[in-house]
């Protein structure tokens, strides 16, 4: 099983590394060329920072280009985890509109500061559809760790899991091969490493 | 590094850690985990961000990692080696503009802001460079001047509560709290779990932290944290993934 991370220089690509190899799942690279993110089996688009600077980046390396074709066309299974998750998305308000990848109809906002402290940071608890792929075996409501000035909201049908912080907003969503966590799996203990096992193992 | 009013011991290296804590077992009962460059000679940014990946080895928490961060190099090598965000002190009054440029680069959420202070006459003064350098600001106003900044959280430490062990300056925390926008963790004299609990019952304080191991070894943070979620306070409620630790 080949992961590759899809690499735009953001993220913390080392604690997703390390995740997935205590999962058991060590053929994993980092990259940005067609030919490899092609012949990957699962791809993670992971990213930490700014909306705007992360989709200028995507489009400089033509990886706007080419996830259309892998994952729309090809159908590759991909998890966008944080910033990743919210690029797959329509557009996003940060610093001004910026268009994502389209992939998914949802759109990312601020928090409205009221009454929570931003950036939403912490253990966080999401209702879960234990039917979906990503959270196979887990029920309940379980804790994942966010940490985030930007939310998703829909009200479209994206299979969504909701987590509420000053209002519900999208924690995660999974359409077919196309999966996106608001949250960090990879730092979110065994509710985390269960569902990268569940990306890895059933999309 | 054992710390008692910011007079330091040294206690061992990341290996005795690993030793005496079964540190990977302990993790599972935190929930982050903040690893600060405490030495004295100028700080070797290389060697603590080795110390910092070896300390992530299959810990699966965030983990923020901080001292000594001057320049942007500083950061980058610490996030190149595994740190899910930097912790900032001296840098957010020494040099401003490199703070904006880190928050710009990095997202206010992967910023942590360190802010130690120590109580003279009555009144909370401000200290930098590990608790050497006094400011001519006072607490308040020193708040205010780092919530400018648009840092993603505040770290706030009492000097004289530091190691004691006697509990949290709950006085100086309720005062000042209302001043702080971001989520604020505090730390600074945890000396047991009725501390920890206290912390957590404050409204506003976001997380509580502390550093002495040696009050909490073998199984006493599992057990607290069971009883601190016992008691009311929403916690993620961690399994153990392995056998409980003995020690």
């Amino acid at each position: 099983m080949k992961t590759v991370i899809v690499d735009y220089g953001m993220g913390n690509i080392q604690s997703i590394i390390g995740a997935l190899h205590y999962i058991g799942n060590t053929d994993v690279s980092v990259s940005s060329d067609y030919e490899v993110l092609r012949k990957a089996d699962k791809l993670i688009l992971p990213g930490v920072g700014s909306f705007a600077k992360a989709m200028t980046t995507i489009q400089e390396k033509k990886l706007d280009q080419y996830l259309k074709t892998i994952v729309l066309e090809d159908e590759k299974p991909i998890l966008g985890i944080c910033l990743g998750m919210q690029l797959m998305g329509l557009s996003s308000t940060e610093e001004s509109d910026t268009m994502g990848l389209g992939f998914v109809p949802a759109e990312v906002t601020k928090f409205s500061s009221g009454n929570v402290k931003v950036p939403h940071v912490g253990f966080n608890q999401v209702k879960v559809n234990a039917d979906l792929n990503l959270y196979h075996g887990i029920s309940g409501d379980p804790d994942f760790y966010f940490t985030h000035s930007f939310r998703m909201c829909s009200d479209k049908y994206l299979n969504q899991s909701l987590c509420d912080y000053g209002g519900e907003f999208v924690a995660s969503y999974e359409l077919g091969h196309i999966a996106g966590v608001q949250f960090h799996p990879e730092l979110s203990q065994y509710n985390g490493l269960t569902l990268l096992q569940n990306f890895i193992e059933r999309l | 590094m054992q710390s008692r009013n910011f007079r330091l011991q040294k206690v061992g290296d990341v290996a005795w850690l690993e030793k005496n804590y079964q540190f990977q077992k302990i993790a599972f009962s935190l929930d982050e985990l903040i690893v600060l460059n405490a030495s004295r000679d100028a700080k070797s940014m290389v060697e603590f961000s080795q110390a910092v990946s070896q300390l992530m080895q299959d810990v699966f928490i965030p983990i923020a990692a901080g001292g000594g961060i001057r320049a942007m190099e500083d950061a980058e090598l610490l996030f190149k080696s595994g740190a899910d965000k930097i912790v900032l002190n001296s840098l957010l009054f020494n040099d401003v503009q490199l703070v904006e440029k880190l928050v710009k680069q990095y997202g206010s959420q992967s910023i942590v802001a360190s802010v130690d202070y120590k109580k003279t006459n009555g009144i909370n003064e401000v200290f930098i460079e590990d608790g050497v350098t006094k400011l001519d600001l006072s607490l308040e106003d020193y708040i205010q001047h780092v919530e400018n900044l648009n840092v993603g959280e505040v770290y706030l430490n009492s000097i004289d509560q530091d190691g004691t062990g006697f509990g949290y300056d709950l006085e100086t925390i309720n005062q000042i709290k209302k001043a702080i926008k971001a989520p604020l963790i505090i730390a600074g004299g945890a000396g047991n779990e009725r501390h920890l609990l206290d912390g957590l019952n404050i409204d506003k304080v976001s997380a509580v932290a502390t550093a002495n191991l040696f009050n909490f070894m073998g199984n006493a943070l599992p057990n607290a944290r069971k009883d601190i979620i016992q008691s009311g306070v929403s916690l993620a409620p961690w399994k153990l993934m392995q056998e409980e630790v003995s020690c």
